[in-house]
């Protein structure tokens, strides 16, 4: 059987790095092969020139047996190419249909079908359960739906070869789950498929073969999955033993810092009850659209509240902007969105992080004086180890990783008493994963109350002292957490799906 | 690496050697260029047209155009110049007058901008007929002409070929500098810019900076207007009709983005300066004065393609 794709002696360099040094990779047809490393190891970079986005500097790609060199995207998907990268590529004023049909979409006498758009779209929906109009505009979309709008995208080109970078990033494991049958029956019908994640369970739960990439090379090309385990898999990611985090021991204490009591928004929640206490980790766990996100914005003034209390202290308040809720109350916010809500790309680190210090450090009339901002910005990038060669180098030029530790750190500097961390480890590396894990526990530590949204089920287990279950903007149940993986998963189930059933 | 190249990274170090090299050109093929009066005469102009661009440079900082800052600067410079001339109120009251206009011209823009949500092009495009039919309704299209002697004598004074003008936007240019560098609102400014949603997330008040910026352009816009009714030594109320292409041109040319998040004062002053350059090399060599405005265009075409190829995301 000829292999669908055959890549040797890859290299690509951009100016000050080499991204890719002499790597290979072969893929069959119907086989799930997995493309594994830490940021920074190339593996976007592959996938940009499997896709058509880069050529090689050197290195041939065999698509069929036959050399390829592609000019552009378009390129690779008339070939039968379709990829999902991680950065987003829809267009948000459009609706969902026509974003999925957008590479064909369907005409009738010279103009746009949209009927048939809208039908088209429901085709490729339905089989990763999304349940939503496709006359919506993506914009209004959770980032999970958009992911699975994506994927549907990709999923409606009819591709022999699919490309799926971190595809289960933002979604839930049941939305996952859902994914992973409709991989397998493509695989099956035999459909070469590379699969991108960090998350190593799922790679064992659907991958037959494995490429790893370290610092751009190949740390082992093809090689089956079978007989291997999952340390034998970080270590060739890493180049040496996984550390698991360290957890601080801390007990939470007194009063609430802050409860909510009955609290309606006019995003749609209803009835939310919540409290978190100083020196607390509290999560909210819950499937796409469960409200999580909204009820974080809600909380810090981004949206209203139009019933029911806030308390801070046991005492109502009204948060009516975010400069309220940083400067009166101490309630900071690190979105699960840096690139759009978390940092300013174009702006360097140290603007980054002073961004929440501001106000506390500025002199008469406003006057900032640059040492003021460095002392207040380098004790948090020491302490959370970002890698960057300046606190003048701009963020777009980190790694992903180092630009979440940008996003955590400036919340951090703010010293706030309520922390609400929004899926703090979305694409990003083994080694930063843990060392996040590790702050998160100490800021509990040291007295913060912290609200930890997560969709990772092991993450939320391992951090999380109670973790409050959402679903339909609604809290349906709040379970006292016990860290045991099993038991903990069934229960969160249990909850979110009752509700399901009742409705 | 290396200092070349972090001198050629920065927006200024390639305006600065651009502008060298045509002032020396100029120079041997038009000895004239660097008589006194010449120098005088481009720095007046440059006096003028560098506050136009800051009036610009700070809404483009938050990532909105201001299609506004002539016809505010116009109407500042008609009531400042009306009110000495019908009220014969003394000139220091006349200046808070003229500020006060730009400042509530700006102030305008911004809550509009900001409590409507609409684009700043479309609200700058509405006031901009507001404050110019404001202006012809007090004018009817006839200049004040009855200007204080101390107004008329300081828009000429000079020291050799230094206008006295140039003292007053020096003097503005150093401190928009240090504020954008240097003061929270300035930072705030290009936060917005730079990415608005995570600057409100930050805890910063968009409608605050919002309006704060288009008070602030409308504030250096009606110095700018006065400044020119000094040199003009009339109310003339056509003021502020043909700055819309230099209060863009020169931002950009000094390396602004257009989007917004990143502005350079450095720059802008030295995109000013090639403007200046360029249009006295093309009256000494007596080419058309219309083929200016194409060479403009051309050259804010050129300072954008550059932009994209110094910093391509």
């Amino acid at each position: 059987m000829t292999e669908k794709l055959v890549i040797t002696g890859a290299s690509k360099a951009f100016p000050g790095v080499q991204a890719l040094d002499d790597v290979s990779l072969a893929l069959a047809p119907g086989c799930i092969h997995a493309l594994l490393g830490e940021n920074g190891a190339g593996k976007s970079t592959l996938i940009k020139i499997i896709t058509g986005v880069h050529r090689p500097d050197a290195g041939t790609v065999l698509l069929d047996g036959e050399p390829v060199q592609f000019a552009s995207p378009r390129e690779a998907i008339a070939r039968g190419i379709s990829a999902v990268h991680q950065e987003r590529n829809l267009i948000p004023r459009f609706s969902v249909g026509e974003n999925i049909v957008l590479e064909n979409l369907p005409r009738r006498r010279g103009l746009v079908d949209y009927g048939e758009v809208r039908e088209t779209a429901r085709r490729f929906m339905a089989p990763l359960g999304l349940e939503i109009d496709p006359d919506t505009p993506v914009r209004n979309l959770s980032v999970a739906r958009m992911q699975l709008v994506e994927i549907a995208k990709a999923l409606s080109l009819d591709a022999r070869l699919l490309v799926l970078d971190e595809p289960t990033a933002s979604i839930t494991p049941y939305e996952t789950e859902t994914l992973f049958r409709l991989l397998r029956e493509l695989r099956d019908k035999g459909v070469a498929i590379l699969f991108v994640s960090h998350k190593l369970d799922e790679v064992f739960e659907l991958c037959d073969s494995v490429t790893v990439l370290r610092d751009g090379r190949n740390a082992c090309a093809s090689r089956p999955l079978e007989g291997l385990d999952r340390a034998d898999v970080v270590r060739l990611m890493i180049g040496r033993e996984e550390q698991t985090a360290r957890r601080t021991e801390r007990t939470a204490t007194g009063e609430p810092v802050l409860a909510l009591r009955n609290v309606g928004t006019e995003l749609g929640h209803r009835n939310v009850d919540l409290e978190v206490r100083a020196g607390e980790i509290v999560g909210l766990y819950g499937l796409v659209g469960a409200g999580r996100t909204e009820l974080a914005k809600a909380i810090i003034g981004a949206a209203k509240v139009t019933s029911g209390e806030v308390q801070v202290d046991g005492k109502a308040v009204t948060i009516d902007s975010v400069a309220t809720a940083l400067s009166r109350h101490r309630i900071g916010y690190v979105s699960e969105d840096r690139k759009h809500e978390g940092l300013i790309l174009m702006h360097s680190v140290r603007r980054n992080v002073a961004v929440t210090v501001w106000g506390r450090i500025a002199r008469a009339l406003g006057w900032l004086p640059n040492r003021a901002e460095r002392d207040a910005v380098t004790p948090y990038i020491d302490r959370l180890q970002v890698r960057t060669p300046s606190l003048a180098q701009p963020v777009s030029l980190l790694s992903g990783g180092n630009q979440q530790k940008v996003s955590v750190a400036k919340w951090i500097a703010a010293e706030v008493r309520v922390l609400i961390i929004d899926e703090p480890t979305v694409g990003i590396d083994i080694q930063t994963k843990v060392y996040l894990h590790e702050l998160i526990h100490e800021l509990a530590a040291a007295g913060t109350a912290v609200i930890l949204i997560s969709s990772d089920m092991p993450e939320m287990i391992s951090l999380a002292d109670r973790i409050a279950v959402m679903s339909e903007f609604e809290v349906v149940g709040e379970i006292d957490n016990d860290h045991d993986a099993t038991r903990m998963g069934e229960a969160i189930m249990a909850r979110i799906h009752k509700v399901e059933g009742a409705t | 690496m290396s200092t070349t190249m972090q001198l050629l990274r920065t927006d200024w170090f390639g305006l600065l050697v651009a502008f060298l090299l045509g002032a020396i050109m100029l120079g041997v093929a038009q000895p004239s260029f660097l008589s006194t009066y010449n120098i005088y005469v481009i720095l007046t102009a440059f006096a003028l047209s560098v506050l136009v661009a800051l009036s610009q440079m700070v809404i483009v900082a938050i990532g909105q155009l201001n299609l506004s800052v002539g016809a505010i600067g116009g109407l500042a410079a008609i009531t400042f110049a009306g009110a000495m001339d019908l009220w014969n109120v003394p000139i220091p009251v006349a200046i808070l007058i003229g500020l006060m206009v730009g400042v509530a011209g700006g102030a305008l823009n911004g809550v509009v901008t900001h409590v409507t949500g609409l684009n700043a092009f479309v609200v700058t495009l509405a006031t901009l007929s507001i404050f110019k039919g404001t202006n012809i309704g007090i004018t009817e299209a006839q200049p004040f002409y009855d200007i204080p002697e101390a107004v008329k004598t300081f828009g000429n004074a000079r020291f050799g070929f230094f206008p006295y003008l140039l003292f007053v936007s020096g003097a503005i240019l150093v401190a928009v500098w240090v504020f954008m560098r240097r003061a929270v609102l300035g930072r705030q400014l290009l936060a917005v810019g730079g990415n608005r949603n995570a600057a409100e997330l930050s805890g910063i008040s968009i409608g605050r900076v919002v309006v704060a910026a288009h008070v602030l352009s409308g504030t250096l816009a009606a110095v700018a207007g006065m400044l020119a009714v000094a040199r003009l030594q009339l109310g003339q109320p056509t003021i502020g009709d043909d700055w819309l292409i230099i209060s863009f041109a020169a931002p950009v040319i000094g390396g602004a983005v257009l989007a917004g998040g990143h502005v350079s004062v450095g720059g802008t002053l030295l995109g000013v300066a090639i403007i200046m350059l360029i249009n006295n090399a093309l009256v000494l060599l007596n080419v058309n004065p219309y083929a200016v405005q194409l060479l403009l265009g051309a050259l804010i075409l050129a300072a954008v393609a550059l932009s994209r190829f110094r910093d391509p995301a």
